[in-house]
């Protein structure tokens, strides 16, 4: 019986579905996406995709040469950080998720970690807010990261960096443009301490590490998402 | 190689550690538990076991480790979420998860779903004493996700996702019976009646029958009504 296909909703710049692309990406996967512009999502998308309107969704074991009708009765499956796992789970032996279920919960507590710790402090500090629990929290995530491996639980890519991945790299370009509704020239600050002090070093060495697979780089388009961003953030 | 141990850290008026505590139980698990007392908190707990100084936690790995002093080497696992994935990796034919990556995905779905609801809905109405209606809302909402004819959460085996949500329904049945809870004094037995006597809820009533039938749930809940008012302290001492 053949793999039944694959149709990948994507929307254009979002971190959400940047983790889901990132982790196709890492499995090879042979897969259809379709991306979506949220500020013109298409009508039918809410009616035959997912009744919630939210991206990203994979529809599982519907034709992929016909995004815009899936089949009713295939599978969709919708929130990124339970794609993260399906992905993981299609892919054995991608090494997105280890095979030893100690080192899975190692990847898991490494995600829920990083969504606890940064969510509200990073909201709020972009929001306008100080900077101090961002860089706090940015910390305690250091503090996670093994001293010497290239990735968040070891020397293998998994889906614990294909989760933070995006957000870090929004971070990034924000700080590094000044973007966000904080006192101007904030952001500079906070990318000094960030992303070249030496408190930051290992920080600094795991950004670096991300940042150059390929397959973040394939699915991050800065230009556009800054241009995103400082609409939304930016100081008019 | 001997199997590793499993030491389990638990209390059982914790809903977090039950959740565990029915997935080993499912899992028919061998596990060494060691009861955390949340009053008189040994102090070698947070340095030896969990710094963040909760349950459940467990420690996994060289056998005949001292639970109150394991070994270092030995892996440190939280988080009741995560502590279900692994006891479902652990035990992949207990059927905690099942095999097919759609299922499993469809079991997640429900866990995030619900988790996400009933926390806040219990802190809300249980520990705050904030609106019954809104509540009832909360779970009119998580009803309506349960399959309407299969006997658990996301098919007819039983799997994570009800040991994930099982203990919450468990602790509002017996508590709204009791009337425990910051509310009004009172307002429990109409909330039961509300939930657990009426039909608008027949669904939700079918699900709680099918959850405490069986032989894991009896074994790791106690419904004792000494229980309850220990639950209900522990909970707002631990904001639980």
């Amino acid at each position: 019986m053949a793999t039944p296909d694959i149709i990948f909703y994507s929307a254009k710049g979002s971190p959400f579905s940047q983790r889901v692309e990132i982790a196709f990406q890492e499995a090879k996967a042979d897969i259809t996406k379709y991306s979506i512009d949220l500020r013109d999502k298409p009508e039918w998308y809410a009616s035959r995709v997912n009744s919630t309107g939210m991206l990203p969704v994979v529809v599982y074991g519907s034709p992929r040469s016909d995004p815009e009708h899936p089949s009713p009765e295939s599978a969709k499956i919708a929130e990124s950080h339970i794609l993260l796992e399906f992905i993981a789970d299609l892919y054995l032996d991608s090494g997105l998720l280890p095979k030893d279920p100690v080192e899975r919960a190692r990847v898991r507590l490494f995600i829920d970690a990083a969504v606890t710790k940064l969510t509200a402090p990073t909201s709020a500090f972009f929001h306008g807010g100080s900077p101090d629990g961002f860089i706090a929290a940015l910390m305690e995530i250091q503090e996670l990261l093994p001293p010497t491996a290239n990735f968040a639980v070891g020397d293998h890519f998994t889906i614990a960096d294909a989760a933070i991945a995006p957000f870090l790299a929004r971070w990034e370009l924000r700080l590094r443009n000044d973007v966000g509704k904080f006192e101007e020239g904030t952001g500079l600050r906070v990318y000094e301490e960030l992303f070249q002090s030496e408190r930051f070093a290992r920080l600094q060495k795991y950004y670096a590490s991300i940042s150059n697979r390929e397959s973040f780089k394939n699915s991050f388009d800065p230009e556009y998402i800054l241009a995103m961003d400082t609409g939304r953030l930016g100081r008019h | 190689m001997a199997t590793p141990d499993i030491i389990f850290y638990t209390n059982k008026a914790s809903i977090y550690a039950e959740r565990v505590e029915f997935a080993f139980q499912e899992a028919k698990a061998d596990v060494t538990r060691y009861s955390i007392d949340f009053a008189n908190k040994p102090e070698w707990y947070a340095p030896r076991v969990n710094p963040a100084s909760k349950v459940p936690a467990l420690v996994y790995g060289s056998p005949k480790s001292d639970p109150e002093n394991p070994s270092p080497e030995s892996a440190r696992i939280t988080e009741s979420l995560v502590l279900l994935e692994f006891v479902a990796d652990l035990y992949p034919d207990s059927g905690l998860l099942p095999k097919d990556p759609v299922e499993r995905a469809r079991v997640r779905f429900f866990i995030d779903a619900v988790s996400t609801k009933v926390s806040p809905a219990t802190a809300a109405f249980f520990f705050r004493g904030e609106s019954p209606d809104a509540f009832i809302a909360t779970v009119a909402e998580i009803q309506e996700l349960l399959p309407p004819t299969a006997q658990f959460a996301v098919g007819d085996h039983f799997t994570i996702a009800d040991a994930a949500i099982a203990p919450f329904l468990a602790r509002w049945e017996l508590q709204l019976r009791n009337d425990v809870g910051k509310f009004a004094e009172g307002t429990g037995p109409g909330v039961h009646k509300e939930l657990f006597q009426s039909e608008r809820f027949a669904r939700l009533q079918k699900y709680l029958a099918n959850i405490s039938s069986r032989e894991s749930f009896k074994s790791s809940f106690d419904p004792g009504v000494h229980m309850v008012t220990k639950m209900f302290e522990v909970g707002l001492r631990m904001l639980w």
